[in-house]
């Protein structure tokens, strides 16, 4: 029993509690749980996740397809369509308020102006029928009080800012004409725009050609930088992870199983599923073996296991991990992870 | 732009000598011979001989075909068997009162037809979605025929609020016309409003789950400009389309509906002509029609590319 001062819950389901840390994060979600009308009950896509980012830097979330990042990201945007999701839990105070008790309309001002998002998938999500100029411009029309030439003019400033070429003839153009790159590019700039305090990015890069991929990363970081927003950014990338995360949170299957900073998430993974993606990564070193994979796939909603959503993949599974849902437990400062055995050397440390 | 119409009406070319054809040798097959018609009572031969040689008609078919086309190339349609008037002036005289009707059974239709297609849409699975396409359903299977009579009946004969029939011209008395026209532009319009309807629903169903509404969500726009502003301009492309089809649907609605409203149009003269085996008309309305109905297309084609940038260049 020596290792229960180790393990101490950050957070019970539902019950929201602020953590102390330095400085006051920008935005604080704590056990956030989206519901998807049908779902079997008790199995929501995204269930009681908790993660933190701070002005200024950059979050990963991490983890595969279907794992309830993308959900994650629209339902703090208040972008989920309602029916058939449904938020049914937790808070995401955003500066002193909480999202989740927005009105609507309240929920708009904020959105494209504070806070704004770059999507997955840049060839459909500009409108065909409007100008890149026209698209950009009225979102700046939307929060900010400027004529419609000042917003043109900021638009074309923007589109500078994202390097594209000749950008006063790109201001006149549709999104037809221009290449998927140049697209991102675009809603990038439509992101920015209005200066906000957080940049949500769901797989920005994923949809692009490998050469355009590192731009466009370079690009979002270094406006960054200039800018000072706080970013989410979703991935399946580590290799991403690892160039621009200074937090990190892995998702598996609607929970984050673990999260904290970049360094200690590389270096020292815990949660059984973090150590399996960390070796699914191929790398150009010498090659020994097979590429590790996790075996197995992602249960449906309805064969989800009561317990640690993990278990049926997991090498060191037991009967309490299939019963008894883990809590996110802080097992170093700041680094916490959602399994009954972390730290796995101490629990584990014979068997693996 | 220029030069896709051009290409457009090249097309429209072969189409329009295939119509001519068609409408020649449909009136040959009609059973019924227009000479007898013509000298009613007295089949004296030399008087049936007489007509014959004056109006060509024992000349061989492909003769009177070419004499026939020639001539409406330059704009002469031949004269009426029956009145003796030129084709072309009947259709002159008569097309105006059939356009006003279409075009304002088009405005009820669009009026209609699209608003309750976004509020369906953006609706879509309550009440008031259900309602509008109940309302649209009987708007379609409700023969135009039985809403004319019913609406006389009711408008015209119990309330008298407007006229039950006949025509007065706009330059006459326009307050007067736009009265006269009323019902029968409703009557007309209704079931176009319909469809027109179920096509704006569809289209912005679709159009509503497109990530480009969630990008214009996510910059913070309302719900008013999101739907207006992004989502109809892209509906509108197919509805815009089918609109301008329509518009010819909208001309056959016109026979029926002029024949109740007793409303001296191009329905009711190509119904007089049939009757009377007038063939010269006969043949000059359809022609009419079909010319009508190629520009129609051609229109759709143009407003299509309008309307989708995406096809301008390709245009």
């Amino acid at each position: 029993m020596g290792h229960e001062a180790v393990r101490q819950p950050i957070t019970e389901a539902h019950t929201p509690q602020t953590i102390a840390t330095s400085a006051q994060p920008l935005l604080n979600v704590q056990g956030l749980s989206v519901r998807f009308d049908g779902a079997p009950k008790g199995v929501n896509v995204v269930d009681d996740v908790s993660f933190s980012v701070s002005k200024g830097k950059t979050l990963c979330i991490v983890g595969e397809s279907g794992c309830g990042k993308s959900v994650t990201s629209l339902a703090l945007m208040g972008l989920l369509p309602t029916p058939p999701a449904r938020i049914v839990g937790g808070s995401a105070m955003f500066d002193g308020q909480d999202l989740l008790t927005l009105t609507e309309r309240e929920r708009a001002d904020l959105r494209g102006d504070r806070m704004a998002m770059i999507f997955q998938e840049p060839m459909t999500s500009l409108n065909p029928a409007f100008t890149i100029g026209d698209q950009i411009a009225e979102g700046i029309v939307r929060h900010r009080r400027v004529s419609k030439a000042e917003a043109m003019e900021r638009a074309l400033d923007m589109l500078k800012k994202v390097r594209i070429p000749a950008p006063e003839k790109r201001l006149r153009a549709y999104p037809h004409e221009m290449s998927g790159g140049m697209r991102q590019r675009v809603m990038i700039a439509m992101a920015l725009a209005n200066d906000p305090q957080l940049l949500i990015a769901d797989e920005p890069t994923t949809a692009l050609d490998v050469t355009i991929q590192a731009q466009i990363l370079t690009l979002i970081r270094r406006l960054q930088e200039e800018t000072g927003t706080a970013m989410i950014l979703i991935t399946h990338d580590l290799g991403v992870v690892a160039e621009v995360a200074d937090e990190v949170a892995v998702m598996y299957a609607g929970r984050v199983v673990e999260s904290g900073p970049v360094e200690a998430i590389f270096e020292d993974p815990q949660h059984p599923y973090t150590i399996g993606l960390m070796g699914s990564v191929p790398s150009l070193g010498r090659r020994q073996g097979r590429l590790a994979t996790i075996r197995g796939t992602v249960p449906p909603a309805e064969l989800m296991p009561k317990g640690c959503r993990f278990t049926p993949r997991c090498p060191f599974a037991d009967t309490r991990c299939a019963n008894d849902p883990p809590p996110l437990a802080e097992i170093k400062p700041g680094h916490r992870a959602r399994c009954w055995y972390a730290p796995l050397e101490i629990h584990r440390g014979a068997a693996s | 732009m220029l030069r896709y119409i051009g290409r457009r009406i090249l097309i429209a070319i072969p189409t329009l000598i295939i119509v001519s054809v068609l409408v020649f040798a449909l009136q040959k097959l009609l059973p019924g011979d227009p000479v007898l018609t013509m000298a009613g009572e007295e089949r004296d031969p030399q008087v049936l001989a007489y007509l014959r040689e004056k109006y060509r008609l024992d000349d061989p078919i492909p003769v009177q075909y070419f004499a026939w086309i020639s001539s409406a190339l330059t704009g002469n349609l031949g004269i009426s068997l029956r009145t003796d008037i030129p084709v072309l002036d009947l259709i002159m005289s008569k097309l105006p009162v059939t356009i006003e009707l279409a075009i304002m059974a088009m405005i009820v239709a669009l009026a209609i037809g699209i608003p309750t297609g976004i509020i369906s849409a953006v609706k879509k699975g309550t009440t008031v979605d259900y309602t509008a396409n109940v309302i649209a359903l009987s708007g379609l299977s409700i023969p135009n025929f039985w809403l004319g009579i019913m609406l006389i009946m009711l408008i015209s004969v119990r309330w008298k609020l407007l006229p039950a029939s006949g025509y007065v011209p706009p330059t006459e008395d326009l307050w007067l016309n736009i009265k006269t026209m009323l019902m029968p532009a409703f009557v007309l319009g209704t079931g176009l409003a319909a469809s027109l309807m179920r096509h704006t629903r569809s289209a912005m169903l679709g159009v509503m789950r497109s990530d480009y509404i969630r990008t214009a969500r996510a910059k913070g726009l309302l719900s008013r400009k999101v739907i207006l502003k992004h989502a109809l301009r892209n509906a509108l492309v197919p509805i815009v389309t089918l609109s301008t089809l329509l518009f010819g649907e909208l001309l056959a609605g016109a026979v029926l509906t002029e024949q109740i409203f007793t409303i001296p149009g191009f329905g009711k003269l190509i119904v007089d002509a049939v009757f009377n085996r007038d063939y010269a008309v006969v043949q000059g309305v359809v022609l009419c029609t079909a010319v009508g109905f190629i520009f129609m297309n051609l229109l759709a084609d143009v407003l299509y590319v309008l309307v989708n940038p995406r096809l301008r260049h390709a245009a």
